[in-house]
């Protein structure tokens, strides 16, 4: 070997000849420690570590960590876990699951039962790792497994937390609903922490929060025995819980709002405009969280996920609706703003409005005669907004429909939030590849045309108008608590921006606001309350346009898709507002017959609450109030 | 370049012998490992054979390079390999809780490995600048320790405790190699002792953890206690003769952890007994000697330096990660060299071999 390497040209090795003896030393000794500890292990404790091999039957169990609880704003748990039952079979050597499914099937066929099971299970067993046969099982089967224990060998049941939703439907679109880690979950996570099988947020709170709720896993070390029954624990790590969220929502409240909109397709968003905290947030048609604890079944699912009103969406966030007459009130800050009207401009309204060749109604069609901005707020005069429309031009439009959150993410602290739309010259441009038309200005003003808002947005601009000029983020949790108590993350209330509105001209607005509910002629009396506290806006929504042809017209109205949709956007009390309402009821007609009704419920359960909960305690209450009964 | 016949006369054909060998036994091991898994993804042993010979690849391009070029531009080198280090850090995606990983359409690479290639090219470049004649103080080391400081730092900071102790290690045997002064030693010593409070701190809690196992396994039998019975029950029923190819139990039952990564010679050795174990210690010892040999017979002092530094990384690599599956050493995460499953661990190691094969047949050309 040596021979090989020549020193023909070489630099001078000589002073290196005595360091590379010495490594060779070292190497050569520290390699020898590795062969005779191997030979050690190997050799001389060979046949013991063989038996230890043999008998290996320890194994590291994972231990599921209780998620968190989610509480209500008066710290009411709205969102628990409760104990279920899965049928776990645990092999001791490979086997084909398949078998071991049929077995079981047997089994409970001599019992009337069947698996419950649609999760396909295939492949070979690995022994000493369990196999989830079946998810949540009935009281019957659990009873039924447990007597019966000897004649299955390797099966058991194994005590898991699932979690307990006890708003149900009506929470669901806030709370959302957990699963079992999917297969790009799992890729997307990629860390030890997280496996199959796991349980993880799939929406609402339960997704945006899921790395606060979900706790941190457990680990015990075991002896199984061969059936796969622990005989010895050996070392447990305990499981760390997750942290409890503490949410804004009012859970009476929700649940008011959830029975003023008495299973009516739409939503309703309830916010307190002087920090932007969201009290309640219903979307309608809804789904029950707790289907999916057992691992939903497929029949659930299909009818879930392909049911044509969208259940499974959470409207309020991410429905995108024309804000119809709602709008006006944008339309009348930005032409208060830019000084381009005064309360005292007058417009005359015959009923229709002439642009050009064209002529846009109003909806009264008789006309309102001459009237100021109060009036046209109070009576939703269309003639008089379409000429605010044309003075500001679409561009100009927009950019008070942006100060007022319209067309960007509230930020609220939910999934799939949509962003609406503002249509201005750009948009139309790019999008459509077409210049704006002055007649798109039009609609545009009354909140029909391209206009597109979600409820949050709705109810957010209007409690800006509320609070005199602050747009808040909308909030939904307020904060994250360790189990102890301890606060580990508060999320306070964030001030977006202010409108570049004077509060001179909100205030004229918000008097109009006040007339549409109890002033004579108002659009919106359905609110007027004996308080007379109450400032909205009625809203009109027409989702397509109607054809010309009478009758078919009526055609088109009977089959009820084509109805318009009602909204009602409003705030109490008018002189220090506490809460902010925005209603949608889809395809249901007027906004003063339909939508305002719904919000008068609310605002009237709100208030309700608010005395009911001021009361020093119950019994009082009630007797006070048995006595005036009496009298 | 010119083609010079000479060089293809001199190629070292033993060398990448070995290292084939090598590279074959940790195929069929990983092999083993995934024999039980059912997973849709291609195998793993495939995707190891897919970056051998991309390896291969990188060392053929680093071969026709004349060493003394890589060495005239190694600080640039090394630069770059920072930057990159730099930019993982930031812009990198995270595994196991460690953010060390850069996607380059497809592939993910590790710079942090590459760093260590460079750091030895640094060193040798300023050591080989500076001469092995007098002993060097510690003032004269303060270049040096820069060079081995940024990146030690960064990869610390990944965190990545293996790979960090891996430049530790490589810097102290470049130093101790050119020699440095008794007295020094005994300051830098002194000094490495009031540097571990201060490392402590900047330890994770899991790497402190791992580092009080070792001394007490019983501390935590759920973590690396566990895995270290594992292994050590996987190695010692292995016997004299191994319990044959693809019939580890501990292997094949999932018992040992980490069975593609840091514990792939506990399934070789289960597997292929004492004989198996043996027979790949020895080859890996001929790797290095063979290694020695050739730094020891180089034409230039930068070329002595290169080869030494190489030869010393797969050393360590190789005592440190056999030494923790056998529970001499604490878990430290250092993989085993071409046996471990890793992308960017293996084409760095080629492109080494490539290094070594370089400085070996150019050993006799004259060059101008």
């Amino acid at each position: 070997m040596m021979g090989m390497f020549g020193r023909l040209n070489g630099h001078d090795t000589a002073d290196f000849r005595k360091r590379f003896q010495r490594l060779f030393i070292i190497v050569l000794i520290a390699i020898a420690i590795l062969i005779i500890r191997l030979a050690y292990l190997q050799v001389f404790k060979g046949d013991e570590y063989k038996l230890r091999s043999e008998n290996n039957s320890v194994r590291l169990r994972k231990i599921a960590p209780l998620r968190g609880l989610i509480m209500d704003t008066h710290r009411q748990v709205i969102v628990g876990n409760q104990a279920a039952f899965d049928l776990v079979y645990v092999p001791n050597r490979v086997i084909e699951i398949q078998r071991i499914i049929e077995q079981v099937e047997d089994f409970y066929e001599k019992r009337g039962l069947s698996l419950n099971n649609d999760s396909k299970l295939t492949g070979k067993t690995r022994p000493f790792v369990p196999v989830r046969l079946e998810k949540n099982i009935t009281m019957a089967k659990l009873a039924f497994v447990e007597t019966h224990a000897l004649d299955l060998p390797g099966v058991i049941v194994e005590v898991a937390p699932v979690r307990k939703y006890s708003g149900g439907e009506m929470m669901s679109h806030v709370i959302g609903y957990t699963g079992e880690v999917s297969k790009e979950e799992l890729e997307k996570h990629d860390d030890d922490e997280m496996g199959p099988g796991d349980v993880i947020g799939k929406s609402g709170i339960e997704k945006f929060l899921d790395e606060y709720l979900a706790g941190k896993s457990g680990a015990e070390q075991v002896e199984v025995n061969v059936t796969g029954k622990v005989v010895k624990a050996l070392g447990h790590v305990a499981p760390v819980p997750g942290y409890n969220v503490v949410l804004t929502i009012d859970s009476e409240l929700q649940k008011a709002a959830w029975e003023a909109l008495a299973g009516r397709r739409g939503t309703a968003v309830v916010m307190d405009p002087r920090d932007g905290s969201i009290l309640a947030l219903i979307s309608t048609p809804s789904f029950d969280p707790n289907l999916f604890n057992s691992g939903i079944s497929k029949r659930d699912w299909d009818r879930l996920s392909k049911d044509p009103l969208y259940p499974m969406e959470n409207r309020a966030v991410s429905g995108q609706y024309p804000p119809g007459s709602t709008y006006k009130v944008v339309v009348a800050a930005a032409a208060l703003a830019e000084g381009l009207i005064t309360p005292d401009t007058r417009f005359f309204c015959n009923g229709s409005f002439e642009l050009g060749n064209r002529s846009f109604r109003c909806w009264q069609r008789h006309g309102h005669g001459w009237v100021n901005l109060h009036r046209a707020l109070v009576e939703s005069c269309d003639v008089y907004f379409y000429n605010l429309g044309k003075m500001l031009g679409v561009d100009k439009l927009a950019e008070y429909a942006r100060a007022f959150g319209f067309g960007e993410l509230s930020g609220i602290d939910l999934p799939r939030e949509k962003p609406g739309l503002v249509p201005t010259k750009a948009w139309k441009l790019s999008r459509r590849k077409e210049p704006w038309q002055l007649g798109e200005t039009i609609p545009v003003s009354i909140g029909q045309g391209f206009n597109l808002v979600t409820p949050v947005q709705l109810a957010n601009a209007f409690s800006t108008l509320a609070n005199g000029g602050a747009l808040w983020r909308p909030r939904i949790v307020k904060q994250i608590e360790a189990v102890d108590g301890r606060v580990v993350k508060v999320f306070p209330p964030e001030k977006k921006r202010v409108l570049p509105v004077r509060s001179e001209h909100i205030e004229m607005i918000r008097q109009g606001l006040w007339g549409v509910v109890n002033e004579k002629g108002g659009t919106g009396s359905a609110l007027r309350r004996p308080e007379a506290d109450v400032a909205g806006k009625t809203g009109t929504s027409q989702v397509v346009g109607l054809p010309k042809n009478e009758a078919d017209r009526r055609a088109k109205i009977l089959s009820g898709r084509f109805r318009d949709h009602a909204l009602f956007a409003c705030f109490a009390p008018y002189k220090h507002p506490e809460i902010a309402v925005a209603v949608i009821v889809e395809h249901a007609g007027g906004g003063g017959a339909v939508a305002a009704p719904v919000a008068r419920k609310i605002i009237d359960a709100y208030f309700h609450l608010k005395t009911s909960r001021a009361a020093p305690t119950a019994p009082i209450a009630q007797n006070v109030v048995n006595k005036q009964a009496g009298q | 370049m010119k083609f010079d016949r000479q060089l293809l006369i001199n190629f070292d054909w033993p060398l990448l012998g070995i290292v084939m060998a090598i590279c074959f036994i940790g195929v069929m091991n990983i092999y083993t490992t995934g024999f039980s898994l059912t997973t849709a993804k291609a195998p793993l042993y495939l995707k190891q054979i897919q970056w051998i010979i991309l390896g291969l690849l990188f060392m053929l391009i680093v071969l026709s390079i004349d060493h003394r070029i890589l060495v005239q531009y190694a600080y640039i080198i090394h630069g770059v390999a920072i930057l990159m280090l730099i930019f993982v850090t930031f812009y990198g995606y995270t595994t196991h809780g460690s953010q060390r990983w850069l996607a380059l359409g497809g592939f993910s690479f590790q710079p942090s490995e590459l760093v260590k290639l460079t750091l030895i090219l640094s060193l040798a470049r300023y050591f080989a600048d500076h001469g092995t004649q007098s002993r060097y103080s510690i003032k004269d080391l303060l270049t040096p320790f820069f060079i081995l400081l940024v990146p030690f730092l960064l990869v610390l900071r990944q965190p990545d405790l293996g790979t960090a102790l891996m430049l530790l290690i490589l810097f102290l045997s470049m130093i101790l190699f050119v020699g440095i002064r008794i007295k020094d030693i005994l300051i830098a010593g002194f000094l490495g002792l009031l540097m571990i409070p201060l490392a402590w701190y900047f330890l994770k809690e899991y790497q402190k953890e791992r580092i009080l196992t070792f001394f007490d396994p019983e501390r935590d039998p759920l973590g690396s206690g566990y895995h270290i019975i594992q292994s050590m029950i996987a190695i010692g029923s292995g016997g004299f003769l191994g319990k044959g190819f693809l019939k580890g139990t501990q292997t094949q039952l999932k018992f040992l952890p980490e069975q593609q990564t840091d514990f792939v010679f506990s399934v070789f050795a289960e597997e292929w007994g004492f004989v198996g174990g043996f027979v790949l210690i020895i080859l890996f010892l001929s790797l290095i000697l063979w290694g020695f040999k050739i730094a020891q017979y180089s034409r230039d002092l930068s070329g002595t330096l290169i080869a030494y530094g190489i030869t010393i990384m797969i050393f360590w690599g190789v005592f440190i990660n056999i030494g923790m599956v056998i529970g001499i050493l604490p878990v430290v995460g250092i993989p085993l060299p071409f046996l471990s499953y890793g992308g960017s661990s293996i084409v760095v190691l080629m492109m080494s071999i490539g290094l070594l094969i370089n400085i070996s047949m150019r050993r006799f050309v004259l060059q101008p």
